[in-house]
C-alpha cells in the first residue's frame, strides 16, 4: 500500500506535534496528524499564512509551546500574522485530523475534542472554515501551500484530496 | 538483556517491570518464530510530547501495525509496529510461503501478523497483571496501516491529556542478530499508569 506523493518530502519543513510554521509567499509546510488537527490560517491578499500542529484542546493552567493546544495555538497565530500585516478579518481557515485511529477512540476521545475546540475558537474570532477533513479513523499527512492556501490532505490507501 | 523474571523483583523500579514483561514476551516471539525474532528494552524513559517523534526516530513513513486496546478494570493500549519489508518476511516465514508481492496485505499475511501481536501483548501483560495486581486483558487485535508518526501521537495524545511528558519504552527488536525497525508501543492510560508507579514507589 502506498501514498500519494504530492510534493518531494525532503524539501518541505515539517510542523511537529505543537510546531507552529509562519510561511513565506513561497513556502510550502506540512505535518502528519492522528487525533491531533492541522490548522491553517491563510491570508489570500498577501499570501502569508501559518500551518499549526495542535495536540489538545484546552491549555487549563499547563505550560507548552502556543501550538500545542487549540485555546493558545489559534491566538498566537493571529497575532503574529497581524504583525505581519495580515489582519485577522482577512484570514481564512482549513482543518484537518481528528481522527479516532484505534477502535472508537476510547473514553477521551481526543480528537472530537480537537476539532470541536479548533471549530468553536475559529467561530468566536470570526474566521471562516473554507475547507475541512476531520474525524475518521486513518492518519493524514497534509501540504500547506502559502502561494496558492491550498492543503493538500494524503491518506494511506486514499486519493490526495485538495482542500 | 539481563535477565528479569517478575517474581524475583523484590523492589521493581519501572526499568525492571517493563524489562520483566518484555523478557517474557521476547520468550514467546522467539517460540512463536522457531527462534528467529527475540526483543529487549532498551530504556524507559519520559519525554515532553515535543520530543516524541525525534526520540522514536519516526516520521512519515507508512508502518504496519496491530492494535490492542487493554479491556478490564484499567485501559490502555498496546500496539505493535513494523516496517513493511520486514513485517512481509515475518507474515511469510511465518506461513511458509514466499514474501508477498501484492501492494494490498492478504486476509492470511494479515491473521499472521495479528497473531503475532496476540502472542506478543499476552505475555506482556500477563507480567503486568501479575506486577500490580491488576487485570490487563488484550483485546483481540486489529490490522492497521498509517503513517508512523501519526500512530506514534495518537498513541500518546491519551498521556498527553493530563501529563505533560509521556511513557516511552525503548524496545529492539533483533531477527537472527540484525535490529529490525519495529516498535511496541504500550500507552496505559492515566488510571493505569498511576497504578503501575504506585506499585513501583510502593516497593522503593
Amino acid at each position: 500500500m502506498t501514498a500519494t506523493l504530492l510534493a518531494d518530502r525532503k524539501t518541505i519543513p515539517s510542523a511537529g506535534m505543537s510546531e507552529i510554521i509562519f510561511t513565506t509567499k513561497l513556502d510550502q509546510a506540512c505535518c502528519i496528524v492522528g487525533s491531533c488537527i492541522a490548522l491553517t490560517l491563510y491570508h489570500s491578499r498577501l499570501g502569508k499564512g501559518a500551518l499549526a500542529h495542535i495536540v489538545l484542546p484546552r491549555s487549563v493552567d499547563r505550560t507548552g509551546p502556543p501550538g500545542k493546544f487549540a485555546d493558545t495555538a489559534i491566538p498566537y497565530m493571529v497575532d503574529m500574522l497581524a504583525a505581519e500585516g495580515a489582519n485577522q478579518a482577512g484570514l481564512v481557515a482549513k482543518i484537518c485530523g481528528g481522527a479516532s485511529m484505534f477502535g472508537t477512540g476510547g473514553p477521551i476521545k481526543i480528537g472530537v475534542q480537537n476539532a470541536e475546540a479548533v471549530k468553536r475558537l475559529l467561530g468566536e474570532l470570526g474566521i471562516p472554515i473554507v475547507g475541512e477533513d476531520l474525524a475518521g479513523p486513518k492518519g493524514r499527512r497534509v501540504v500547506f501551500d502559502s502561494q496558492t492556501g491550498e492543503m493538500a490532505v494524503e491518506i494511506v490507501g486514499q486519493p490526495a484530496t485538495t482542500l | 538483556m539481563k535477565e528479569v523474571s517478575v517474581i524475583d523483583i523484590q523492589k521493581p523500579s519501572m526499568d525492571q517491570l517493563f524489562s520483566a514483561a518484555t523478557e517474557d514476551a521476547s520468550k514467546a516471539m522467539c517460540r512463536w518464530t522457531n527462534g528467529k525474532i527475540t526483543l529487549s528494552l532498551e530504556e524507559v524513559v519520559e519525554v515532553t510530547l515535543e520530543e516524541v517523534s525525534q526520540e522514536m526516530e519516526i516520521g512519515e513513513e507508512l508502518l504496519t501495525m496491530v492494535v490492542h486496546c487493554l479491556e478490564g478494570e484499567l485501559g490502555g493500549q498496546l500496539i505493535l509496529t513494523f516496517d513493511e519489508q520486514n513485517g512481509r518476511q515475518l507474515a511469510a516465514s511465518l506461513l511458509g510461503r514466499e514474501v508477498g508481492t501484492d501492494s494490498e496485505w492478504s486476509a492470511l499475511e494479515q491473521s499472521a501478523l495479528c497473531e503475532t501481536g496476540n502472542i506478543l501483548s499476552g505475555a506482556y501483560m500477563k507480567v503486568l497483571t501479575e506486577a500490580i495486581d491488576a487485570k490487563l486483558v488484550p483485546s483481540a487485535p486489529y490490522f492497521m496501516q498509517d503513517y508512523g508518526a501519526s500512530i506514534l501521537h495518537q498513541a500518546v495524545a491519551a498521556q498527553a491529556m493530563f501529563s505533560d511528558r509521556v511513557l516511552i519504552c525503548r524496545t529492539n527488536f533483533q531477527r537472527e542478530g540484525e535490529s529490525l525497525k519495529w516498535n511496541v508501543f504500550f500507552v496505559p492510560t492515566e488510571d493505569l499508569l498511576e497504578k503501575i508507579e504506585h506499585t513501583v514507589n510502593a516497593s522503593e
